[in-house]
This record gives structure tokens, C-alpha cells and sequence, in this order.
């Protein structure tokens, strides 16, 4: 490692460590010695308020004047012990410490203070969510005393049931007041919205914030709980830790491609089959560390809806296979080569390789992305952000910029992890036509003209200098730019302003350095590298074909203006979860499997490719969209259909440069990682962190395979006419919304947000707005009603219509409209 | 005796500002502003002053322990007097205040600190009130402020109120509380005096108000004379607070190591009330260890070092004396009633220990308690000490520890000489 | 002379009075710990000894028993505290009456009986439910689910007076 080595002596084994290394970190890493902790979790400063942890400490005697080591006459090296037994975590390592970890001083100092949690800490590990993998259980079972003295009459009493939110429960008598959670709120994401309440034995958590444990991270703080404490509202009381089978996947939900466990057992409750009780975080250091968004945890109840398409649908009637595939072929053959595909970021690389090969065997040529809201993934593939990139390792001297977009809302674990670099002192920018809540970790927010982004990117010289400098300046430079109030145009003007920007900087080509983009779902990296472009799709609008192909893309549900051109299409062929308003259209929709249901591939906004596991039993007699896609490719005779995902994996990395290598055997490759979660789980304890399922592999990017990428000039888009009484209209994305993979999750539904419209202050008052009424809001051909909010949200002269938060589709880009109290 | 500290038995009416200047006052100030910063350290150390709020540690070497390269830096007065039996920083305060603020400025200047704050517990917002006057009134003779007495160094006086909480006297936690956290111990280190550590994470001097008071004298007489009293290790003079059976409680303050126990509480304190023999002496309030009247006891110099060899503190010097008729049982579980209620909650020996023992103590008061409870307790206790975060955890453990150490047959005689094991219900009741 | 011994061995045994029991007319008197059929109890006021903990399950080495836990409430009290056996199976074909489930329960709510008699004709009738195996509502108590004052029955763990 660095040449900053150290050498500290533990058990009277020496090890050389970094210095200024977390003691208990340095005890577990390099010399396999868990040191007992509760308090002390290694993404966070240490407190020592356990006391689990101590210690003998002591420094080795070195002579004045030559600085050797003294040693006594047996040539053992003299110790300068401390009186008193010293906590582990609180020391880092500087050379000369010696420590002992198995004397009798220490091993009854963890006694005693196992026997001294005990006293409040009740005896009901039958019924408590955490019995199983339960830190304080097993410490006790490793440390504890045998027997307790404490009368159990003596013991407290306190509430059981304390829902902190609508999904967090707090049991205060189970509680030991580590402050985990409390920390892990302060110190990693920014919402304190925990706090301690009292003091000495009432010490207890409340929580401040109103709503209750208002953040989109509550879910974490139940897995760093070393106690039954906190409990989420979706897994209480589901099942016991050692029932559950732990199945390696991905958050389908955004960019970040989350790693996640997911936690099955049969259950009576979905027939018997395979169930997923709960999703938990999977340790993956580059990715999402060990944590994961709500949205991750509490968003996996679609899968098994009963609301999902089970039997594929001929004209309007439940089918079977056979037919179907049959009628497909037959409709394809009479198509003349006009087919075109429309796939969703929901698909897999298996999914959207296997509906390319269809296509293009047919004689289409046509394959457009979904939504049409961001383009540029091709600048990512040449400019992204290199191999090897951490988002971890940005801080001091480095330099992040966000701009049009809303990032805790899009992709919240990338906001969790920015904002850690801003706290480790990266200079982050947050440009945006308005207030979002990154801006509270950001160094500067400049702010420019709703849908003009672009446009300040491209003259970010001139708009804000400063800014520029400093970007220009860093020692490496991630851009995260998304596409919030920017039509397709428009986020193409962006990203290619971003690129060269990075381009002139330097920043690309190399950890840590380059382009990324929030775009939707989990697979937006994919469709650009299987050659599905939301330009394309674009052209499809404009010139329907015979057939489209429309897979996992709500076309309907998304966008209020397509319905114009999707009844231009002769026959539609539907591919998807739900049975949504395509569907309805197409002559043939087919169910297909979600990703808990079968084996493949999401290709993250980092670049990285990364496997998901069979976990569910499947709903009804949907397919994996890839199977369902070959068989059809099989009917007509064009090659035989793979038998896995994996083969069909192993054709796509044949024939797609960007997937060459890839194996499923490469992706599921795993190493050890710091901090280090696997073991016998006496260290940070309890929960599935462990990584089994692979970390994925990066494709590189061409200017990482030695392509120069070439500087182009942007075509900014004509500025948006707003005539008077107008306002421009930002489409905003909210994390809790009722799209249909998130709909079913229904204890989350307190926590969307009724349907609402960010007006400024100034026109609101100007229109005699006032907060929480209903207004009518007025774009070309679509109008909705929704409550104002009057927050200062927006800037004047602009509305912020957060969208997929009622059953209307409201736009997808910018566009003007008016607006009125009702 | 002429006091150091208690001037006002000397000087009426000190409190005001122009008695205070006429006798003496500010000329410790002005002197020190006259020498470098360094000089009034070094001065100190001469002077081998100990901290007066408990622990006893030599201020001039705290002082010298804030880096001088920092560009901002605080000095705290430590005003949350909240010991068991302690009562001298409120009569400094009320009697002598501008003693106190002219020791916190020698000590803002000796460090170059930008601020000071006055940290006050709770309950005496009427002398913060009076304090913030008294602030005023020396900004307007220029001794507090802009360009102190035309020195060109300038320091600001604050005074806060604390929120009611025992562990607040302890520095660290003290610091959060002034910073607007929750009133619990800091981890160690970076102590206060570094980088990191201190009021906003800046070095500062945390000390109490005597110990502060003392500075002006020691700046106009120069710190050797100062440690011409007392003994070599105990120098100076410090102010006892008699309390409990005594005839006449009060504040005396004596020169250390020329009177004993006996002189204190037989001559000045005036014996113990309708002729009772005396039982028990907590030097040190409720967080020292009690000693039991012997002759011993009795004869030792109320000095650091004398109170150490007969096992208990000197600390804030609150004697509280006990007679005869004290059950020694209850004087405990009152005292581990007091911890329990001030326990910060933060580490877990502290939280649950006094938790623990306070139910213990009532069942053995209510005389359900079995032989083995008072071993119980003992050992619970002794668990307790040394393995907490700050010195609480010890000063919770004290009154058990050395009341059964020395007054066994008190907790023997209220349990039956029967030894089964307490009937054990099951858990989750 | 082989002979004369072997028969004089018969005919002593002869002499003897019969231990063959016509079972099933008559029944041997079982012992008090017969380990047979499972029996879900109940506390006196009828509300369910057993809380879903699924020890029994663990604890079975003969992966017979399924349980499903849910949350309870003071409007709808299965069992005290704040978890119940939502489902309760034992698939008696697979069950081998070793009796550690009883061993395992911390609230005494699974017992091995005496019945021993159970026979089916189809392998589905192996698993017996919640329903067939809990005990009747005793005299005086209520059937589950209750609705119980707010805060009586919150600990799920009965005071037991030895736990050992």
C-alpha cells in the first residue's frame, strides 16, 4: 500500500498498517482479530459509547537518544501500558502502539458491559426481527456472561411500538443507544432528522423531522442497527433470519444500479413459491457501498402484483404461447422489413440483444429508447467516467458538477455519495434552473434560465467564470448531467457541451474523471450499447411503422402527446409487466418476467454490468422478455433460441464490441473490500451486506481504448416563446411516484406526494395564488389540475409539474403553458 | 488571613466596579498586558496553580498547551457549578465578579484568545443578568472589548446559560451544550486545548472560576510569592464549602496545608449541631469517596496530596459532613439517585450502572435485599469505574465503593442474614 | 433330548398369561412423557400461547414444521405481545416425534400429546394445520382474535416461575 506504513504490535504479532488506521478496522483487516464494537461502524466517525471495544493499550519504550526500541532482559520490548483499558475505535494507528486484545482485563471489561446492555435490553429474541443475525446476540453468545445478575423485575418498561415514519418502527426497550442511526443521518446523508431525546437511562430516539424520519435512506438505518431497535414497516415480523435464502440482484429502479440482496423464502402467502420478504443492501464499494435508497427497499412489490400481466393476449383475449408466437410471426413476415422496436431501461442487455436480433432478422432497422426525455448516453460511452472510478475517492482538490438534475429525487444513492465527496472537501456544483436539494451540499449553485442549460454549460466561461476555473482546475472532475427542463434537443446540446468541456479540460479517459447521466431506470447504459437511441424514437413518432415492438416502455402512461402517433402504427406488439395502455393498443401483448424472476445483465450509468439472480417464483406465464423474444426468432426460423441467459450473453458479447469478455462467470467475480462485512459476522454484524453475486465488470470507454474523442460543435436549441401570462413548465421527477413498478408498494403510498405544482412566490402572488390551492395548469392539448405549492421551489416565470404523480401522463420536456386558480 | 478570593469579607461592596479598581483591581490585567503572552504563562506555572474545579490540574501548564500558530481560540469559564455541596463559584460570582472576569482575561491574553464565554448553569440566569452588567460596565472603562486598556489586544466576554445538566460541568460536554448539541462528553482526543477539540473546534482553555480568580493576584504578586503559600504541591489558597451537620456552613477559604479536618469543621464550622458525634466526611461531594471521621481522618491537611493518602479527593473541596445519626445506606442511594438522574446516557456503563444500582440500593432500603445484593452492588460498581468515556462513570461509582468499604455493617443491617437468591421472574415481564 | 428341552421352553411359556393386547379394542396405558399428535395451548383467557417465533421450526430435525408469523394488536389479539403464528403446519408424515419443538418453545405452547392414532388416506391430509392442532377455547376465554385493553397483553413472554 502507501509508503505510509506503520507498525503496531497486537497479541504480540506485529502488523504493518496505514497509518492513522481505524484500530478496530486495522485489528479486523490485517490481523483477522474482530474486535467486539456497537457504537463504532466504519463509514462513520467514531463516538466510543459502547465501551464494547476496549482494549490494554500501551507504546513501545524507546530509548531517548537513538529512538530504538528498549527491551528487557528476555528481549521482549518494554511497554508503556495505559492505566486505564482504552477504547479501540477511538485510537488510529501511529507506530510504536501495542495492544491486547485477550488478557483477562479485557475479556471481563466485555463482560461486564454485555452484562450491563442486558439489564435493559429485554429477553425476547423469539419474537424480535433481528434474533438470527442479531450483533448483540451474537457478541453475548462470544463475550457475554452466563448468567445475569439483574433481578428481572427491575427491568425497564418502555414502548414497543414506535413508528418513527410510516416505515420505520422504533422498540425502545430494545434500543442501546449506540446512535448508529442517528450518526448515519448527521454525518452520511445530511437529513438529521434523528436526534437523542433525554438523558442517562431515558435516553431515547425521536425522530424531528415532520413527516416522521422524513429521508430516503430510513431503510439503513435498520441494517446498521445492532439491535432489534429498528425494524422496517415492509419486513416485521416476515420471517426469521435463518429461513431466508439471500439472492444477489440490482435495484431496478435507477441509474446507480444498486447492489441488492434479496431475501427469499417460500410463503404461503404467494402460493408456496419463492417470495421476496425484503431487499437488502449488498456491499459493493464502488457502486452503493452498503447502502441503498427506500425506493430500493421498500420498491419490490411489483413483481409479484396480481395486478401483472400473466397469459399472453391475442386481440383482446387470453392466450397461450404458441399462439401468440405464431400470430407474432405471421405479422412480422407481412411486414416487409417496416419493424421497428421501442424498449424501456427496464429490459436487460439479454432482453434488448435478443429484440435487436429479432428485429433486424425481419428486415427493421428502426430500434428507439425510451423515454425520449435523455439522450447523450453515447457521449457517456466516450467520455464517461473511466474504469475504476469511486465516487468515494473524490474529495479535497477534486471537482463535481450536477447539472439539469435533480439528484436526490433521480438517483438518490449518487446524491448520498457526492455529497460525501463534498464533505471530504470536493468543490461540488449544483447548476440548475432551480433550487434542488443538492444544493445544501454544494460549494456553488449557479443558477440559469429554465431550459437553458445548455446554453449556460456552453458559456459557462463567460456565465460564471469562477466556476469554471475551478472546475477546470481539479484534479479529476465527474460531470453528472441529466436533462430536467430540456427537450431531446436540448439534453443533446448538454451532454455534448459537457463533453467538451471535459474534452478541453482534459477530464476524461481515466478514474474517476468524466461523464455521467442520470437516465431512467436501470438499463439506460444498456440500450445505448445494444443501439437503441431515443432520437430513433423519435423518428419512429414521426413515421410510424407496420410493426413496433413497444418492450417495458409505458409509452401511454409517460407521455400525454403519443398517443397521436401510436395509432398511426398498423399493429403494435406489447411486451411488458402490466397490462397498461399499450397493451390495451397492441394486437399481442406478452407477460413478461421482472428482475426477480430470472438470470441477467443491467448496464448501471457508471458503465458497469452487472448480474442479477433468479429469486421469485414467476407470476402466471410470463417469460423472460429475451426467451419470449427467441422463441419467436426459433418460430421463424432465425436460429435456434438460447437455452440461458448466459448464452445468450455469450452471443451478445461475440457480436457487440462493448460486451466483449463478458462472461457471467467475469461479472459475478467478487473481491474482498474494505470495510470488511463477511466473517462471522461479529464486527459490524447482523444483515446480508456480503457480496456473493459479483461486482460487475466496467466497459471501458473509447477514449479509454485509445480513441480520441473528437470536440463537437453543440447545436443549441431555439429558446422556448413564452408569451405573457405564460410560463415555462418543468417536468420534475419525483423518487416516490405511481409508476407502475413502483405502485404496488403500497406502504409507501403515505408518502407520495399528491399531485402538485411549484409555483414561484412572485407569480403566485401576482395570480392570487396562495399555497395548497387547486389550480389548472394549461399546456398545448393536456391540462391537469393539482394543488400549488408555493415554496420558493420554482424560479419566476417557470411552473415545476412533478410527474407520474397522479394517473394522467403530464409532459415529459419542458414545454409553455399557463396556469389558473380553479 | 487576608482572602485572595473571598475579598469582599475583606473589602465590602467589591463588587462594584470602582471599589474593585480601587482596590487593586484590573492591576493584574494591566500588568499582564504589559508582558508577552508567554510571560503570564510562565508566570502562572511559577505560581504552580491547580485547577479548583476537581481535578487538581496545573493551570499554567494548561494554558501552555494551546498552539500559539492557531488564529482563533477561546477561553471558557467553567460557571456550571453543579457538584453536590459546591458553592463557592456562585458566591465569587455574586460577591467578586470582576475577579473573575480580570483572571479570565489575563487568561485570554496569555492565550490570545478572541473570545471568552461564561458558561453558567441554568439556574443562575440572575447572576448572568447580573454578569452581562457588570460585562457593560467594564467595556465602558475599556477593560473589556476593543484595544483593551490600550494594549491594542481585543477580546470579547459572553455569558450563556446552560440548560440544567450535571455533565455539563465536564468540560467536553460542556463545550457541546455552549455549541447548541446535546449536553455528552466528547471523545479524548483531541482534547480541548488542540485543534479540533475545543468550542468549535478550536483550542480552548476550559477552567473554572476560582482557579481564573485567582489570576489576578498571582499576576500582581508574582507567582512565586503566590506559591510561598500553601505547600509545595498544593500552593495558594482554596475555598471550602462546608455543608451538611455542621453549626455553621459556609464558605471559608484557608490557606492550603495549615488546617486540618478537625480546624474546619470544629473551629470555623462551628461542630456538629446538639452536641451529635460525627460519623462521616465526604470531602469531595458526592463524587469523591466518603471517609469516616477517625482521628486520621480528622488530623489530615486539607491539601491534594494529604486527601490522596487517606484514599478520597480533595476535587472542588465541598465537605459535607454527616453525623451519627446518617444511615449511611440512604446517604448512597441518595447520591446514586443524583448520577442516575444525571447520567448523560452516551456510554453504557454510566447509563446502565446507575440504572442498576439505584434499583438495587432501594430493594436492600426496603429491606428486601438479600446478603449478596451488597456484593452485588459493590462489584456492579466496581465494573463501572475506569471504563467509561469521562469521569462520571467513577464519580457514580464512588459513593457505593467506598461507603461499603467503609461502612459495611450500615448496608449489612438492613438485610437479613438469609442469602437465597432473590426469586427471578422470567424475562420480558 | 434337544427335543425335551425345546418343548419344555414352550410348554413353560405356555402356562404364562398372554401380553399381546388386541389393540385397537384395547389400549395400553401410556406413559406421562408418550411422546404423540401435537397440541397448540392456549392460556386461560383463550388467547394463543404460541407467538410465531418459529424455534419449533428451527429446531426440527425433521423440516416438519412451517410457521408464518404476522403482527398483532390490541384490536385483533391472537397471542400476547406483538407477533402470532399467522400459519401453523406439521407434516406428520415427516414429523419423528422426537419432541425438540417442545424443548425449543420459549412460551410452552407446542406439547406432544398422547394420540398417536393418525392415519390418512391422502398424503395432503399429512399436514395438519393451525386450526386442527390448537386447543380448544377453555371455559371462561375467549375465542382468537380478541379485542383486548390497550396495553395488558404486550410481552410476548410469560412470567414463568422457573425459565430454567
Amino acid at each position: 500500500m502507501s509508503d505510509n506504513m506503520v507498525k503496531i504490535i497486537i497479541d504480540d504479532v506485529e502488523y504493518e498498517v496505514p497509518a492513522g488506521m481505524n484500530v478496530v478496522d486495522a485489528a479486523k483487516w490485517h490481523a483477522s482479530n474482530d474486535i467486539p464494537v456497537f457504537c463504532y461502524h466504519p463509514k462513520m466517525e467514531p463516538v466510543g459509547m459502547c465501551r464494547m471495544c476496549l482494549v490494554e493499550m500501551g507504546t513501545l519504550q524507546r530509548n531517548p537518544e537513538t529512538g530504538a526500541v528498549m527491551t528487557d532482559e528476555d528481549g521482549n520490548p518494554l511497554v508503556r501500558w495505559f492505566p486505564k483499558l482504552q477504547t479501540a475505535c477511538t485510537q488510529v494507528a501511529t507506530d510504536g502502539m501495542v495492544f491486547r486484545t485477550n488478557t483477562q482485563a479485557v475479556v471481563d471489561a466485555r463482560e461486564n458491559v454485555l452484562e450491563f446492555l442486558l439489564t435493559s435490553h429485554p429477553l425476547d429474541c423469539p419474537i424480535c426481527d433481528k434474533g438470527g443475525e442479531c450483533p448483540l446476540q451474537n457478541l453475548t453468545m462470544a463475550h457475554g456472561p452466563g448468567e445475569s445478575r439483574m433481578n428481572f423485575s427491575d427491568k425497564m418498561k418502555l414502548d414497543k411500538h414506535v413508528p418513527l415514519g410510516d416505515l420505520i418502527f422504533l422498540d425502545e426497550e430494545r434500543c442501546i443507544q449506540c446512535g448508529r442511526c442517528v450518526r448515519f443521518q448527521d454525518e452520511l446523508v445530511g437529513d438529521d432528522v434523528l436526534a437523542f431525546h433525554e438523558r442517562g437511562r431515558t435516553l431515547q430516539i425521536i425522530t424531528n423531522s415532520d413527516p416522521g424520519f422524513d429521508t430516503y435512506f430510513s431503510g439503513n438505518t435498520t441494517d446498521i442497527c445492532p439491535v432489534g431497535a429498528l425494524t422496517t414497516a415492509d419486513f416485521r415480523f416476515g420471517a426469521r433470519p435463518w429461513e431466508l435464502t439471500e439472492v444477489p440482484s440490482i435495484d431496478p429502479h435507477d441509474a446507480a444500479g444498486s447492489n441488492i440482496s434479496l431475501s427469499v423464502r417460500l410463503d404461503r402467502d404467494f402460493g408456496g413459491r419463492a417470495m421476496i420478504k425484503r431487499v437488502m443492501p449488498r456491499q459493493n464499494e464502488y457502486v452503493n457501498e452498503l447502502w441503498i435508497s427506500d425506493k430500493a427497499r421498500f420498491g419490490h412489490h411489483f413483481t409479484r402484483s396480481e395486478d401483472r400481466l400473466q397469459k399472453p393476449v391475442v386481440d383482446g383475449k387470453d392466450s397461450d404461447w404458441a399462439t401468440a408466437i405464431s400470430t407474432i410471426a405471421g405479422l412480422l413476415e407481412g411486414a416487409d422489413g417496416d419493424i421497428a422496436a421501442i424498449a424501456g431501461s427496464g429490459m436487460s442487455n439479454e432482453d434488448l440483444f435478443a429484440l435487436r436480433s429479432l428485429v433486424t432478422a425481419n428486415g427493421g432497422k428502426r430500434l428507439g429508447a425510451w423515454p425520449t426525455t435523455h439522450t447523450g448516453a453515447d457521449l457517456v460511452a466516450a467520455v464517461g467516467v473511466g474504469v475504476g472510478t469511486n465516487l468515494s475517492d473524490l474529495g479535497a482538490g477534486d471537482a463535481v458538477l450536477i447539472v439539469a438534475s435533480d439528484l436526490e429525487e433521480e438517483v438518490p444513492i449518487w446524491r448520498l455519495r457526492l455529497k460525501g465527496a463534498h464533505d471530504r472537501g470536493a468543490y461540488v456544483v449544483v447548476a440548475n434552473a432551480r433550487k434542488t436539494r443538492m444544493d445544501d451540499f454544494a460549494s456553488a449553485t449557479p443558477r440559469y434560465q429554465a431550459g437553458k442549460a445548455a446554453h449556460w454549460l456552453d458559456g459557462i466561461d463567460k456565465a460564471d467564470p469562477e466556476v469554471a476555473k475551478a472546475l477546470k482546475a481539479a484534479q479529476n472532475l465527474v460531470i453528472v448531467a441529466g436533462a430536467e427542463g430540456l427537450t431531446l434537443d436540448g439534453s443533446r446540446a448538454l451532454m455534448q457541451s459537457a463533453a467538451n468541456f471535459l474534452i478541453d479540460s482534459g477530464h476524461y479517459g481515466k478514474a474517476n474523471n468524466g461523464l455521467m447521466s442520470p437516465l431512467p431506470g436501470p438499463n439506460g447504459m444498456g440500450l445505448h450499447y445494444v443501439g437503441f437511441t431515443p432520437e430513433v424514437t423519435a423518428d419512429i413518432a414521426q413515421n410510424p411503422p407496420k410493426v413496433l415492438i413497444v418492450a417495458q416502455a409505458e409509452i401511454l402512461s409517460d407521455d400525454p402527446y403519443a398517443r397521436a402517433w401510436l395509432d398511426k402504427v398498423e399493429t403494435i406488439i406489447s411486451l411488458n409487466l402490466f397490462p397498461d395502455a399499450v397493451a390495451d393498443m397492441a394486437a399481442i401483448a406478452l407477460p413478461i418476467q421482472s428482475f426477480a424472476e430470472r438470470d441477467g445483465t443491467f448496464t448501471n450509468g457508471e458503465r458497469r454490468v452487472q448480474r442479477f439472480y433468479t429469486a421469485q417464483g414467476p407470476m402466471g406465464d410470463a417469460l423472460p422478455a429475451w426467451q419470449a423474444l427467441s422463441r419467436i426468432s426459433e418460430h421463424m426460423g432465425q436460429g435456434k433460441a438460447k437455452a440461458s441467459a448466459a448464452a445468450v450473453m455469450v452471443m451478445m458479447s461475440n457480436e457487440l464490441p462493448a460486451f466483449e469478455g463478458m462472461r457471467y462467470r467475469e461479472l459475478s467475480r467478487t473481491e474482498r473490500q474494505f470495510p470488511d462485512i463477511s466473517g462471522d459476522d461479529m464486527y459490524y454484524g447482523g444483515t446480508a451486506y456480503q457480496n456473493k453475486g459479483g461486482l460487475g465488470k466496467v466497459i471501458p470507454t473509447t477514449a479509454e481504448q485509445g480513441e480520441t474523442p473528437a470536440r463537437a460543435d453543440v447545436s443549441l436549441p431555439p429558446v422556448l416563446e413564452v408569451g405573457k401570462g405564460q410560463f415555462v413548465v418543468l417536468p420534475a421527477t419525483r423518487l416516490y411516484n405511481l409508476e407502475s413498478t413502483f405502485r404496488p408498494s403500497t406502504l409507501v403510498h403515505p408518502r407520495i406526494m399528491s399531485p402538485f405544482v411549484e409555483v414561484n412566490a412572485a407569480d403566485a402572488a401576482r395570480l392570487d395564488i396562495n399555497n395548497g390551492d387547486v389550480v389548472e395548469v394549461k399546456l398545448p392539448d393536456v391540462s391537469v389540475r393539482v394543488r400549488a405549492s408555493v415554496n420558493g421551489g420554482a424560479p419566476e416565470g417557470a411552473l415545476v409539474l412533478p410527474r407520474h404523480l397522479t394517473d394522467d401522463p403530464t409532459p415529459m420536456t419542458v414545454a409553455v403553458g399557463e396556469i389558473a386558480k380553479v | 488571613m487576608t482572602h485572595i478570593i473571598l475579598r469582599e469579607k475583606d473589602v465590602p461592596n467589591i463588587r462594584e466596579l470602582d471599589v474593585y479598581l480601587a482596590n487593586e483591581g484590573f492591576d493584574g490585567l494591566k500588568k499582564a498586558v504589559s508582558m508577552k503572552p508567554s510571560e503570564v504563562i510562565d508566570e502562572m506555572k511559577r505560581s504552580n496553580l491547580r485547577g479548583r474545579g476537581g481535578a487538581g490540574f496545573p493551570t499554567g501548564i494548561k494554558w501552555s498547551f494551546i498552539p500559539q500558530s492557531e488564529p482563533v481560540k477561546y477561553v471558557v469559564v467553567n460557571a456550571d457549578e453543579s457538584e453536590t455541596g459546591t458553592f463557592k463559584d456562585r458566591q465569587i460570582m455574586e460577591n467578586n465578579p470582576y475577579q473573575m472576569i480580570e483572571g479570565a482575561l489575563i487568561c485570554a491574553y496569555a492565550i490570545q484568545a478572541t473570545a471568552v464565554y461564561i458558561y453558567l448553569r441554568g439556574e443562575f440566569w440572575d447572576i448572568a443578568h447580573d454578569l452581562d452588567e457588570r460585562i457593560e460596565a467594564a467595556r465602558a472603562q475599556n477593560l473589556v472589548g476593543d484595544d483593551i486598556l490600550g494594549s491594542g489586544y481585543s477580546c470579547e466576554v459572553y455569558t450563556h446559560l446552560g440548560a440544567g445538566a450535571y455533565i455539563c460541568g465536564e468540560e467536553s460536554a460542556l463545550l457541546n451544550s455552549l455549541e447548541g448539541l446535546l449536553g455528552q462528553p466528547r471523545v479524548r482526543p483531541p482534547f480541548p486545548a488542540q485543534k479540533g477539540g475545543g468550542l468549535y473546534k478550536e483550542p480552548t482553555v476550559v477552567n473554572n472560576v476560582e482557579t481564573l480568580a485567582n489570576a489576578p493576584y498571582i499576576l500582581r504578586v508574582g507567582g512565586e510569592k503566590f506559591a510561598e503559600l500553601g505547600t509545595q504541591q498544593s500552593t495558594g489558597t482554596k475555598v471550602i464549602c462546608v455543608s451538611g451537620h455542621v453549626n455553621k456552613p459556609g464558605n471559608y477559604e484557608l490557606e492550603m496545608g495549615k488546617h486540618t479536618f478537625r480546624d474546619l469543621i470544629f473551629e470555623m464550622a462551628g461542630g456538629i449541631p446538639d452536641g451529635k458525634g460525627i460519623k462521616a466526611i465526604l470531602p469531595s461531594g458526592g463524587s469523591g469517596p466518603i471517609v469516616p471521621a477517625t482521628d486520621e481522618v480528622l488530623d489530615t491537611k486539607l491539601t491534594y496530596e494529604d486527601c490522596q493518602s487517606i484514599d478520597t479527593i480533595l476535587g472542588s473541596a465541598s465537605v459535607m459532613i454527616l453525623d451519627e445519626t446518617v444511615d449511611i445506606t440512604w446517604a448512597a442511594s441518595k447520591m446514586t439517585k443524583f448520577f442516575k438522574h444525571e447520567s448523560c446516557g452516551k456510554c453504557t456503563p454510566c447509563r446502565e450502572g446507575t440504572f442498576w444500582l439505584d434499583k438495587v440500593i432501594d430493594r436492600i432500603l426496603r429491606g428486601e435485599g438479600k446478603r449478596s445484593d451488597v456484593e452485588l452492588i459493590n462489584n456492579v460498581a466496581a465494573n463501572m469505574q475506569g471504563t467509561t468515556l469521562c469521569a462520571l462513570g467513577d464519580f457514580a461509582a464512588n459513593p457505593i465503593l467506598a461507603t461499603i468499604r467503609h461502612f459495611p455493617e450500615d448496608f449489612y443491617a438492613h438485610v437479613d442474614g438469609d442469602d437465597e437468591k432473590a426469586p427471578v421472574k422470567a424475562a420480558g415481564d | 433330548m434337544n427335543i425335551i428341552k425345546g418343548f419344555a421352553t414352550t410348554f413353560k411359556h405356555l402356562r404364562e398369561e398372554s401380553i399381546t393386547l388386541q389393540y385397537p379394542e384395547q389400549v395400553r396405558p401410556f406413559q406421562e412423557r408418550f411422546k404423540g399428535r401435537h397440541h397448540l395451548r392456549r392460556y386461560d383467557n383463550g388467547l394463543e400461547k404460541c407467538i410465531g417465533c418459529s424455534l419449533c421450526s428451527a429446531a426440527c430435525p425433521a423440516d416438519a414444521i412451517w410457521v408464518e408469523a404476522a403482527e398483532n394488536n390490541d384490536e385483533q389479539r391472537f397471542s400476547p405481545g406483538e407477533r402470532y403464528a399467522k400459519t401453523y403446519e406439521i407434516n406428520m408424515l415427516r414429523c419423528i416425534f422426537c419432541g425438540y419443538c417442545e424443548d425449543a418453545c420459549p412460551t410452552q405452547a407446542i406439547e406432544l400429546g398422547h394420540e398417536h392414532q393418525m392415519s390418512f388416506t391422502d398424503r395432503r391430509d399429512s399436514i395438519f394445520t393451525k386450526e386442527m392442532l390448537i386447543d380448544a377455547v377453555p371455559e371462561g376465554g375467549q375465542p382468537t382474535p380478541q379485542k383486548v385493553e390497550a396495553g395488558a397483553f404486550d410481552r410476548a413472554i410469560p412470567d414463568m416461575p422457573d425459565p430454567k
